[in-house]
């Protein structure tokens, strides 16, 4: 793949679109690379939520949306490749939820939950989408579909990501997409992929360690070290 | 705090502000340092380039239309739901594996019911520890699944080895996802037996891990 997309002049600040549902979610650009400052605990109010779906009141999934679903369409993109898709896997996220209330038990947030159910709605989308294309006999790769992109977002770096972030594991693309695009801490993580937080933080760690081999080769690999 | 070029790699897996400070001020002097720094950093800027939060003004009421539809067509669905609803909808049948989850199906509903009768006098806290019956249930449940299990990845096996198809290539990671799911499952509930949560999410997940190795097994039908 060469060196293209790092070094690019994407560096300027990619600023979050202003829309009026949704979340801040970018982390501060002072963090790039490091540890993330830990947000205040919204737990009563994680837990008003999930009463409130469970009363089966739709202003609460409202308020789900409100809150999340931007970012929750924003990770199905990347996982799935095109926005329609995504939305099929959000709002089939929202109707699990629905189903399901009644048995979740406040184990791990209602939210964290949520994205557990999502991560594996997309997986499951994914599955059926090779399904369907091996039954028509189509063995070419997967191909998404072209897709509008964000204003001022470089069309060539994106598409190396993207490629590179194949590549991974989807534990290592899963940790990336949710602590590097996504803004989530590491606990959080660890509730949506039923992992533990050391093991988020390594998987993170791998996974930026072979997209840094893919996106931007060490220019000097026999460097030594002081 | 002093550090060198070897505390980088531990720095960037788990590092405080303080020992991210210290690295940033070691590469000051350190151009090999600095370099993989700017890298590792660019990596999250990079990542900007994957979001895109703009909304679809028809997104939401598209959902909530299909909310509203649902409830009214199961009002009380959502009482009747067991631990298992999020999970996705099984495959088309595959007659042996079929029969052996009907008897696990009987055993779980068993166990499903056990918990949730009334239990007088008690507080909520309570349903969420197994009792003993059940916990036996939950045991011969698990045991059933680990030798279904045992049974088709053995099956599978040569297709997940080898895998053809980017289909099968991608059902043998979720199928190491789950592992690892299963063994940190494995782990916390050994710790704590009769949590009734984390035994009833490893079944769920043994349920999953059969129905992915079904699914392998059908690719070859
Ligand atoms: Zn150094």
């Amino acid at each position: 793949m060469g060196t293209m997309g790092l070094a690019l002049p994407w560096k300027a600040r990619i600023s979050s679109m202003p829309r009026e549902r949704g979340t801040r979610v970018e982390p501060s650009e002072h963090f790039a690379g490091g540890p993330r400052p830990a947000l205040g605990e919204a737990s009563s109010e994680d837990a008003a939520l999930a009463a409130a779906c469970r009363s089966g009141d739709l202003r609460a999934y409202d308020r789900l949306y409100t809150l999340h679903g931007a970012r929750m369409k924003n990770l199905a993109r990347n996982v799935l490749g095109n926005p329609s898709d995504a939305e099929d896997a959000v709002q089939e996220t929202f109707l699990k939820v629905q189903r399901s209330i009644a048995s979740f038990r406040g184990q791990s947030s209602f939210v964290t939950w949520t994205y557990r159910i999502l991560i594996n709605t997309c997986y499951d989308a994914r599955r059926s989408r090779l399904r369907k294309k091996e039954v028509a006999n189509d063995d070419s790769q997967e191909t998404p579909r072209p897709e509008p992109r964000a204003p001022g977002a470089h069309p060539s770096l994106r598409m190396a990501l993207e490629r590179a972030l194949a590549k991974l594991t989807q534990h290592q693309r899963d940790v990336f997409l949710l602590y590097e695009v996504e803004g989530f801490r590491h606990a959080e993580i660890a509730g949506m992929l039923e992992m533990t937080e050391t093991a988020s933080k390594n998987t993170l760690f791998q996974a930026k360690k072979n997209l840094r081999l893919m996106l931007e080769p060490p220019r000097d690999s026999a460097a030594e070290t002081r | 705090m002093q550090v060198t070029c070897n505390d980088r790699d531990p720095i960037f897996e788990d590092g405080t502000l303080a020992e991210w400070a210290a690295l940033e001020a070691h590469a000051a002097t350190c151009p090999l340092c600095a370099e993989e720094v700017r890298a590792w950093k660019s990596l999250s800027v990079a990542a900007g380039e994957l979001r895109d939060y703009s909304d679809s003004p028809s997104f939401w009421p598209r959902i909530e239309r299909a909310l509203a539809e649902e409830a009214a067509r199961n009002p009380r669905r959502a009482e009747r739901q067991g631990w298992f609803s999020f999970l996705p909808s099984l495959s088309p049948a595959w007659p042996a594996a079929l029969a052996g989850a009907l008897v696990l199906i009987l055993t779980l509903s068993a166990a499903w019911i056990y918990l949730r009768r009334p239990v007088d006098g008690r507080g909520t806290e309570d349903q969420s520890l197994l009792k003993s019956k059940a916990l036996k249930e939950v045991e011969s449940a698990e045991t059933a699944y680990q030798r279904s299990i045992d049974k088709l990845a053995a099956e599978a096996k040569p297709q997940l080895e080898s895998p053809a198809t980017p289909l099968l290539a991608d059902y043998h990671e979720k199928l190491l996802v789950l592992d690892s799911a299963i063994a940190e499952l494995r782990a916390q509930a050994g710790m704590n037996p009769s949590n009734a949560q984390l035994r009833y999410q490893l079944l769920a997940m043994y349920e999953e891990k059969q129905h992915a190795l079904e699914e392998v097994l059908e690719t070859k039908r």
